[in-house]
């Protein structure tokens, strides 16, 4: 072979290759600056979205009222691939801003079918069965009886597991014989709490102040210490109700030689969240 | 010459036409044996195999995960109030109170309120010279209260031509106590009220509500009706 021949070919392929390196180069280079500023958008992105969430609209459009209400008239409308972003909830509704800067109101329904920016479908809570089985919060207001005086009071739960709750409760008792007030924390076991009537134990201490009425003799307030038993059952009404009714045997560790015994039932309205 | 020449070119062309005739006998290509019909399933499973377009984009990249954030629940309501209360027997007198309201769904909430005020005198201690039926401590009327309130009417009221607010108007029912006369009493209240709201997160509150319990103050035991009106600002958050 000639070497001529030989340098021309590498000459030239070296040109090819010079010129194949600089475009990748090029390539490389733009496309690392393109990536960048992706990643800085995402950055900015995934910024925003710590404040804010965005979902996007994916059925034909998304109605935004005046007032978290059905009664409040419709004034926007926010068409479909169009992203809003989330700024509060209250009940069933969510104030939403749109792209353009537009506030409104859209219902949950509604945002159940939107979709967030990695086109997984929005997700949250609606009051429903499935929450009266599995939530955090309860709170109950009602009245009942304790130990034949009327008592009044509400409650509020806090979930550990769907069967196991820390119950709080304050009340007020008002008697012929005497008034009172008493504050109690116990535990509460639901045994079954994926049925609609779903009984429930419990089990807590607590501390009573029982004041004698004018009226009565004995003029001497007592502060005891307390510990109750008790059975109740709940009872699934609708949207995020219950109703609650509770029986509880006290024992009250009065300064006295005898321990005092007192029964007391109640029935609560009662809602989870 | 003819003849022979003839008889060559005979003998050539007897060759060349056996040589050539036979020339697809002499083929090395294999015959193909009739397919069976796995075979042909087969095969076709393997031309779609190969009918699938290159792989261009690598599909092993990863996610970006989205991270929800906490939304902000607006669903409580605390606010003031100031109003006044007609204490049966006791006339009208004005009013403090303080409200805390839970909404559950955009129809019901529940409310705790708390308020006092001080009662007058009555007819028989304005009639009847020096007589003080009650001491200054037994004058004040405190109560407070555990109400389920529904919320019915809801629609937008319009202050001028360019000003609308939202509006509703609401129910409640409860019970709770009052410390009147130095004994509480189990009382029932029941009620009414209308929500404007200026802006989403305040509102204001004209209500009133009637706070019944039984008083034997007056010698014999009989069903009092204290009718509370209440103006309030509440704020929700």
């Amino acid at each position: 072979m000639e070497p001529s021949i030989t340098t021309t070919r590498s000459r030239r392929l070296r040109r090819t290759n010079v010129a194949l390196a600089t475009v990748l180069a090029c390539f490389l280079s733009v496309t690392a600056i393109a990536k960048k500023t992706e990643e800085e958008k995402a950055a900015k992105a995934a910024a925003a979205q710590e404040k804010l969430l965005q979902v996007f609209v994916s059925e034909p459009y998304l109605e935004l009222s005046t007032g978290p209400g059905r009664g409040y008239p419709v004034f926007h409308v926010v068409a479909r691939e169009e992203s809003v972003d989330v700024l509060s909830r209250r009940t069933d509704w969510f104030r939403v801003r749109t792209e353009g800067g537009v506030e409104g109101w859209a219902r949950a329904r509604d945002m159940r079918r939107t979709k967030l920016a990695d086109g997984s479908p929005f997700m949250f809570s609606l009051g429903d069965m499935a929450g009266f089985t599995s939530h955090d919060w309860e709170l109950a207001i009602g009245g009942g009886d304790y130990g034949g005086a009327n008592l009044l009071g509400l409650s509020a739960g806090r979930s550990l597991t769907d069967n196991m709750k820390i119950d709080f409760s304050l009340s007020q008792f008002l008697g012929n014989a005497s008034n009172g007030w008493k504050a109690e924390i116990g535990l509460q076991h639901v045994l079954f709490p994926e049925w609609r009537f779903s009984p429930f134990l419990t089990l807590g201490t607590g501390y009573v102040e029982t004041k004698p009425r004018a009226t009565i003799v004995l003029p001497l307030d007592r502060e005891d210490q307390t510990a109750y038993a008790g059975a109740g059952a709940r009872f699934y009404l609708t949207r995020r109700f219950f109703l609650r009714a509770d029986y509880r045997w006290h024992t009250i560790f009065t300064s006295r030689d005898d321990n005092e015994e007192l029964e007391e039932w109640k029935i609560q309205i009662a809602c989870f969240y | 010459m003819e003849n022979p020449n003839r008889l060559l070119l005979l003998a050539a062309a007897l060759c060349a036409s056996s040589y050539l005739s036979g020339c697809s006998v002499f083929r090395k290509e294999k015959v193909e044996p009739p397919q069976t019909e796995e075979q042909a399933a087969a095969e076709e499973e393997a031309e779609d195999a190969d009918s699938t377009p290159p792989r261009v984009i690598d599909p092993n990249v990863t996610r970006r995960k989205i991270k929800t954030p906490k939304i902000d629940s607006e669903n409580w309501e605390l606010g003031a109030g100031l109003g006044f209360m007609s204490i049966e027997d006791f006339g009208t007198s004005s009013t403090y109170a303080a409200q805390f309201n839970y909404h559950v769904t955009e129809d019901f909430f529940f409310r705790a309120d708390v308020g006092q005020s001080t009662a007058g005198r009555t007819s028989f201690e304005t009639l009847g010279g020096n007589i003080e039926l009650l001491t200054g401590d037994e004058r004040r009327f405190t109560y407070y209260s555990l109400s389920l309130g529904y919320n019915f009417l809801p629609g937008e009221v319009f202050l001028g031509r360019k000003l609308a607010m939202n509006s509703g108007f609401y129910l409640l029912t409860g019970i709770g106590n009052v410390t009147f006369a130095g004994d509480d009493h189990l009382t029932i209240n029941l009620g009414a009220g209308y929500r404007v709201l200026p802006t989403d997160w305040l509102a204001i509150h004209i209500g009133v509500q009637d706070r019944v319990f039984d008083s034997d103050l007056l010698g014999e035991t009989k069903v009092t009706n204290n009718i509370e009106t209440l103006l309030s600002v509440t704020a929700f958050f």
